[in-house]
């Protein structure tokens, strides 16, 4: 039995051994593509995400590209006409046009390839800026290319989740004027406007900045204070009938979300998930010594919203801040 | 000679509950004490922290402005000793908390009171 048991194996393997190891003979496509997703964020309402649709032929000319998402995207979505090389000479990024008429109509986006010797192998970027239908949904890009050969290619991407974030970029604080900020409207208000249109009960958290505070004169800066907090807005004259709400603002000083911070350069994404899952045990209802790239997470007094307030840059002498949010609904 | 070594060198050394070697060193003392504020940064005024291992007690100055209720206390100790209860959580520190510092061998317990005072 033993014998029986060895011949086989030993014929199986002498099998693989000669089979396994055999190639065919494949002639490679002439027209090929390739895809590949540049930005490593999450997809938020107001950002966008680029991908680099790469097509070759040697065969013919390439003629047209297509892109098809499952979801329109909003206003900027499509083909940019240009590719990028790196000048070797200064390593800075060149664009290089390589397309035209570039086109969205609803969820299909398309353009021409230039016909010109160069244009054998070129990578196209494609931009898909969600739209506020998209929030929370699942959305996928089918990308095709054809070559005057009459051959046609495509590459299915992966399905990517809409952030149900809402992002405000830039918002500008100024001490003592515009200095009331509002997370369920994404705005910030003077007292005037707080008081004009009914916003009493609206207001999140209180920008001041004093130098130093205290008996000692500590040190204070640039802060964030929930109407709640009476120490520290003791010398403000706060809008009639300012509902005294306590917000929920813990600081953090690592977190420097690339998208709020609107440059590239950083790989720390505030996503869904850290909104839905930071908790705010014995938070403070202020935050203060802001300085550029730090910020708070925040939690309305209603439990509505959490948010990142990501402070992009301060000014002593104006006593200003300007501040990007990234906003989750909870309830 | 090297057989002895070796046979010596894989004695079960004791551990306890945590997995923490028990040694000999019946020291048993803190060094070094901070606390830290939700930006993972040191809410203590510099030079102000007074560990005294005598009295067992450890007096520190927040900063102004810091939220006391919400800090992250750590510490240093002797060589194998150990910390009781466990630090490096969120801590409410408007009243004094205790801490057992625990010899290495285990014999030893010590326990200290830390009282932090912020700016005002």
């Amino acid at each position: 039995m033993k014998t029986i048991t060895y011949s086989v194996l030993s014929v199986l393997g002498i099998w693989m051994l000669t089979t396994g190891c055999q190639t065919k003979d494949v002639t490679p496509d002439s027209l090929r593509n390739d895809l590949l997703k540049k930005t490593t964020g999450p997809a938020v309402v107001g950002d966008r995400i680029e991908f680099a649709y790469a097509l070759g032929t040697t065969e013919g000319d390439l003629q047209n590209v297509k892109a098809e998402a499952t979801i329109a995207g909003a206003t900027g979505t499509g083909f940019s006409g240009y590719s990028w090389y790196t000048n070797r000479n200064t390593g800075v990024d060149q664009p290089v046009q390589t397309a035209t008429d570039t086109v969205t109509n609803g969820t299909v986006s398309s353009a021409k390839i230039i016909d010109v010797a160069t244009n054998k192998a070129v990578t196209l970027r494609y931009y898909y800026y969600p739209g506020e239908d998209a929030k929370g949904k699942d959305v996928s890009f089918r990308f095709s290319g054809t070559s005057s050969s009459g051959k046609e290619v495509s590459y299915q991407s992966p399905t990517y989740r809409i952030s149900r974030m809402d992002m405000k970029r830039s918002l500008a604080l100024v001490d003592g004027a515009k200095a009331y900020v509002s997370i369920a409207d994404m705005a910030v208000y003077t007292k005037a406007e707080v008081e004009q249109n009914n916003l009493a009960s609206k207001i999140d958290f209180v920008y001041i900045y004093r130098a130093t505070l205290g008996t000692g004169n500590y040190a204070f800066g640039h802060a964030i204070v929930a109407p709640s907090n009476v120490d520290y807005l003791k010398d403000v004259t706060l809008p009639t009938g300012l509902a005294k709400t306590r917000t929920a603002i813990d600081k953090r000083v690592d977190v420097k979300d690339a998208q709020l911070r609107g440059t590239t350069g950083f790989d720390v994404y505030i996503d869904d998930l850290d909104l839905q899952q930071t908790t705010f045990p014995n938070a403070a209802d202020y935050a203060y010594g802001f300085a550029a790239d730090q910020g708070a997470f925040v939690k309305t007094a209603d439990g509505a919203y959490a948010a990142y307030v990501y402070v992009n840059s301060v000014n002593n002498g104006s006593k200003s801040m300007t501040i990007s949010i990234k906003r989750l609904k909870l309830n | 000679m090297l057989a002895l070594v070796g046979l010596l060198s894989c004695g079960k050394e004791p551990i306890d509950e945590s997995g923490l070697l028990i040694t000999g060193r019946n020291q048993c003392f803190m060094t070094f004490f901070d606390l830290l504020g939700s930006d993972h940064r040191t809410v203590l005024v510099s030079g102000q922290t007074v560990i005294d291992t005598t009295a067992l007690t450890v007096t520190a100055v927040a900063k102004f402005g810091t939220n006391i209720q919400r800090v992250k206390p750590y510490c240093s100790v002797v060589t194998d000793a150990i910390v009781e209860p466990t630090m490096g959580i969120w801590t409410d520190y408007t009243q004094p908390q205790k801490y057992t510092v625990v010899s290495g061998n285990r014999q030893v317990r010590k326990t200290y009171t830390v009282t932090v005072t912020v700016q005002k």
